[in-house]
């Protein structure tokens, strides 16, 4: 009987020698596009339907469909990644095979162009006509390192206040139809409270477990705010300072005090605001969609009461909201010239489509879509608009912005939830920080 | 003729060629096995630790350096956090499998229907895949929406948060774990014990021994060299810890739960820094060799006595 | 119950405790996957609200029509399949062949060989990973199922099986053979391979398995969709922020994907109880 398994054993060898080699292929060109935002095939997997489709996934996937139905000579194939996906592009760039296009943030392009690991784009923009005179300014300082334009950008975003105006209501937090909001730490102690108080339940909504980086943006923002210039040289942090630790004190009395959720992952504070658990929750531009659908349904908790408004200016330094953005790169490898075309004719494409993208909740990144009739007349987007002036990222000179934010975020929780002072955590968080920064290479 | 110059033949020459012959066989036998072996484990293991001296790029580009690598990972806190944990982990892993797994084989090790459906299900999670354990246990442990949760919360306690916990993270994969492999650990158990001659049972009782002198003094000396077996691989698999730690936590709270494997990863991917990367693997491959070496000759020892 | 291992003798209630114990290691066991199930029987909005909807009805089997439809499960399970199937076969060929030589057949440093090959248990995979990475990227074996079988024959813990289960085989049969003059490999195919059986289930079952759920390495050597395993798909379309399939379709997803190795295992049962059994001894 083992003579017949070893029979296969042998064929499958030689099979296997066989499937390393691929035919030359013909027909359409197919470029490899790499992404997150998630896997909605079951609900739209194969429409092309772009403006009946909703949130982040359903959108992106809609127009890959409607790309490829457009145009039969080329095939769009997609490469889903658990998000954010940067250590698959690392494995794949290592290995030599990258996909041809690649979602990436803003904030971790100055990692790959530095290495000359992604290509500068302005020929394969100026090759169909994208020009960069269009991006917003955020967009455009978002994409551009000395000098040239690294990626397409596709949105600006931001951490926004997402409110529960049914409960804030309940607590006498709202005026003339808006929340009444903080101008001050203090202010946003007294607001929590009295919501607490009335409506017995915490006042933010947190997403803390697991989450690679919440954390760090309200530090970021906050500290902005305060015009602390914690990375004044782009290769070193520094956090113990005055204004770090008024943050980390604001966040971990509110904690105390039960006036925000705790413990809660992504997925757990999403499903929280939905629900109604709280007043305000702190997340992206791209919960605005869903959320907004939710309060058109008779029923939910956010029937007919939700608002989302920029992060507060709490401290009396500047307006301003660390934001990011989504933005699409090519890594360098070697292209035929009718790929390279096709892959620019799907950039035009997403270029053009970006207003679709924007019903995520984004802020677009062409000054033409942020000016148009019909993206001011999606719901809220007057109030996000504002971004356009304040939004600021880190330096473009910082690298590994993705790990900084995530040691940030980890230590700030530990502080937070008492397992460290508040001194230790930020003096452990510039230690590690800048331990990262002095060994790159 | 041939018959009788062989029985005539010097011995001494035939065996000479029958050796020479029996030599080239037997390199051919395990040529094939010794190729993979060389080309697959032993020159990525030299090449790793060649990789280990230098400053190393993932995107290429290299300095050698010597130690330091090494002399850096003694004094980051990060990979001396990720040590002990791996070792806790290994200490909440593995004596609970191999109780555990020798409870199971004892209490099923009979014909009756139940013990062969309850040894079904003991096995059944070990056939699953990590990422699908980890996201069924994570729908049991998260405080939202949790299975333990929904029934905490039905009985009116609050629930537990086991993975933002920083005393908890780490025993809940723990328990995951022992979820998931405890299969394999009863398997072999209960394999030993199909093996113990059933005259000494018949012989102790005539004795009269009680159930646990027969425990005692049949049962368990004679599946010493499994409860080794069942150690040793063990060890070694948990103290290779990866995906649960992933995908669970990504090693939070604030590395609570970092293992060393993930921080090789971290360090290799994220960092790409591949020489820090090589060195840390070295320093696990250092504690899994002694592990298993310890175990091995201790048990040894104890036999030899 | 006819009980193999004595345990009639002492009382009742030590019985009884030991029993509660047992069910109580068996309701740990079976909670979280039943749970799995009910979860992957209700609806995504249902358990949006709050997943204690799970334990009433209404029940649905949308997930699973959802999956049925638009799936790319269907391409993981096969990779996974290939992948593991090759792996199998591969080792078992290689070990037996070399468990042979290493048996029964003397030759010059096979002792020194032998020893090596011992050390080579204790050689982590991830502890080389980083290596091989590099490795396979010279040889741009990446996303290919050549660079996800090739690292799994490398494995010494069959040959070492093997080896053990050949020198515990009698020579009687051999030698008979031999005096008839069969070459030593058609010993080692006809009178061998055929009584070294139960060790190869054995080798195959640990083999398949520990293929079927490798992780690390799919996950930086199948970075391409085509050529995701179960694992890293599993992985893939988990914990994406924002909008997902939701959280039914994703609990339908990982009872789909378990299903056919849960039945494979429930088929060979026996026959894998009796392997693993054998692997001890």
């Amino acid at each position: 009987m083992i003579r017949w398994l070893l029979g296969p054993a042998v064929v499958a060898a030689a099979l296997v020698a066989v499937t390393g080699c691929k035919p030359a292929s013909r027909g359409p060109v197919q470029i490899t596009l790499q992404r997150f935002f998630g896997a909605c095939d079951a609900e739209f997997g194969s429409s092309t339907d772009v403006p009946a489709a909703e949130g982040e996934c359903g959108i992106i996937t809609t127009l890959i469909n409607k790309f490829n139905a457009d145009n039969p000579d080329i095939r769009v194939k997609v490469n889903i990644v658990y998000w954010p996906g940067y250590d698959q592009l690392s494995a794949e760039l290592a290995a030599g095979h990258p996909p041809d296009l690649v979602t990436m943030h803003e904030s971790v392009i100055s990692d790959y162009s530095q290495r000359h690991l992604i290509m500068p784009l302005d020929a394969v923009l100026a090759s169909v006509g994208v020009d960069p005179a269009g991006f917003t300014r955020a967009a455009r300082e978002g994409v551009t390192r000395d000098g040239s334009v690294y990626a397409l950008p596709f949105d600006t975003w931001a951490p926004l206040w997402h409110v529960n105006l049914n409960l804030m209501r309940a607590a006498g937090l709202v005026r003339d139809g808006a929340p009444v909001l903080p101008h001050s730490a203090e202010e946003l102690l007294q607001q929590a409270r009295q919501f607490t108080r009335a409506t017995g339940k915490p006042y933010l909504i947190q997403s803390i477990v697991n989450d690679p980086a919440a954390s760090a943006r309200n530090l970021f923002t906050c500290l902005m705010q305060q015009n602390s210039d914690f990375f004044a040289d782009p290769r070193r942090i520094r956090l113990q300072t005055p204004e770090a630790r008024r943050v980390l004190q604001l966040f971990k009395q509110i904690r105390d005090e039960g006036l925000t959720t705790r413990d809660q992952d992504y997925t757990a504070a999403t499903a929280a605001f939905l629900n109604g658990q709280g007043g305000v929750y702190i997340v992206g531009t791209w919960m605005i969609g869903t959320y907004e659908q939710a309060s058109l349904q008779t029923g939910s908790p956010l029937a007919g009461g939700y608002t989302v408004v920029p992060f507060p200016q709490l401290y009396s330094g500047r307006d301003v909201t660390y934001a990011d953005g989504h933005s699409w790169v090519i890594p360098t490898a070697k292209r035929s010239a009718q790929k390279t075309a096709a892959i620019a004719r799907l950039l035009r494409f997403l270029r053009d489509n970006d207003f679709q993208w924007s019903r995520t909740g984004h802020l677009p990144a062409y000054q033409d879509v942020i000016d148009s009739a019909r993206w001011r007349a999606l719901p809220h987007r007057t109030e996000v608009a504002r971004l356009v002036d304040t939004a600021a990222p880190l330096p473009a000179g910082v690298q590994r912005q993705f790990t900084i934010q995530q040691i940030i975020s980890e230590e700030m929780e530990s502080a937070i939830t008492g397992q460290k002072p508040i001194d230790s955590a930020l003096a452990d968080a510039e230690r590690r920080v800048n331990d990262l920064l002095f060994n790159l290479l | 003729m041939d018959s009788c110059e062989q029985t005539a033949a010097p011995s001494t020459r035939r065996t000479w060629a029958a050796s020479k012959s029996e030599a080239r066989s037997g390199l051919l036998f395990v040529a094939p096995y010794l190729i993979v072996f060389a080309v697959l484990l032993i020159y990525p293991l030299f090449s790793g630790i060649w990789l280990s001296l230098h400053k190393a790029d993932l995107f290429g580009g290299s300095q050698f350096i010597g130690a330091q690598n090494y002399a850096r990972l003694f004094r980051d806190p990060v990979f001396l956090t990720a040590v002990s944990n791996t070792l806790y982990f290994v200490l909440l892993t593995v004596p609970p499998l191999t109780l555990i797994g020798l409870g199971l084989a004892l209490a099923l090790n009979n014909r009756s229907r139940w013990s062969a459906l309850l040894r079904g299900l003991f096995f059944s999670s070990s056939v699953l895949s990590v990422t699908i354990v980890t996201l069924i246990w994570r729908m049991v442990l998260i405080p939202d929406g949790g299975l333990i949760a929904n029934l905490l919360t039905s009985i009116g306690r609050s629930p537990v948060a086991f993975l933002s916990d920083a005393h908890l993270a780490l025993p809940a994969i723990a328990f995951t774990t022992i979820w998931w492999c405890i299969g394999l650990p009863m398997m072999l158990f209960l394999a030993a014990l199909q093996q113990v001659p059933r005259d000494l049972y018949e012989a102790a009782r005539l004795d009269n021994a009680g159930r646990w002198r027969m425990l005692a003094s049949i049962t368990l000396p004679s599946i010493r060299h499994t409860a080794l077996v069942v150690v040793v691989i063990e060890l070694i698999l948990q103290f290779q810890l990866f995906g649960q730690a992933q995908i669970m936590t990504l090693g939070g709270p604030n590395n609570a739960s970092l293992p060393m494997v993930l921080f090789i990863y971290q360090v290799g991917f994220q960092r790409w820094d591949i020489g820090y990367a090589a060195a840390a693997s070295e320093i696990l491959f250092g504690m899994i060799l002694i592990a298993a070496m310890t175990q091995y000759f201790a048990a040894r020892g104890r036999e030899s006595r | 119950m006819t009980l193999r291992a004595p345990s009639a003798g002492a009382g009742a209630g030590r019985n009884w405790a030991l029993l509660a114990l047992l069910a109580l290691a068996s309701l740990a066991m079976a909670a979280p996957l039943l749970w799995t199930l009910l979860l992957s029987l209700k609806s995504n909005g249902d358990l949006l609200r709050s997943t204690r909807s799970a334990f009433s009805p209404p029940y649905t089997l949308q997930n699973y029509s959802d999956i049925l439809g638009h799936s790319a499960v269907f391409g993981w399970l096969l990779n996974s399949t290939i992948v593991s199937l090759a792996v199998t076969l591969g080792v078992l060929a290689l070990s037996s062949l070399a468990g042979y030589g290493f048996a029964r057949l003397r030759f010059p440093g096979r002792a020194v060989l032998f020893i090596v090959l011992l050390f080579g248990l204790a050689i982590p995979e991830q502890s080389v990973i980083i290596a091989r990475h590099q490795m396979f990227s010279a040889l741009n074996l990446h996303n290919t199922y050549r660079g996800l079988i090739l690292p799994g024959l490398a494995a010494p813990f069959g040959v070492f099986l093997m080896t053990q289960y050949f020198r515990a085989t009698p020579r009687e049969l051999e030698e008979a053979a031999t005096l008839d003059g069969a070459s030593r490999f058609k010993i080692f195919w006809r009178i061998l391979l055929p009584l070294s059986l139960p060790a190869q289930a054995t080798l195959g079952i640990f083999t398949f398995l520990s293929t079927w759920n490798d992780y690390w390495w799919p996950l930086i050597s199948a970075t391409d969709s085509d050529m995701y395993t179960l694992t890293v798909g599993v992985a893939s379309s988990q914990m994406n922020f924002a909008q997902t399939n939701g959280l039914g379709y994703l609990m339908a997803q990982a009872v789909f994907a378990s299903a056919p190795i849960l039945i494979v295992y429930v088929i060979f049962q026996r026959y894998i109880v009796a392997g693993v059994s054998r692997a001890a001894t």
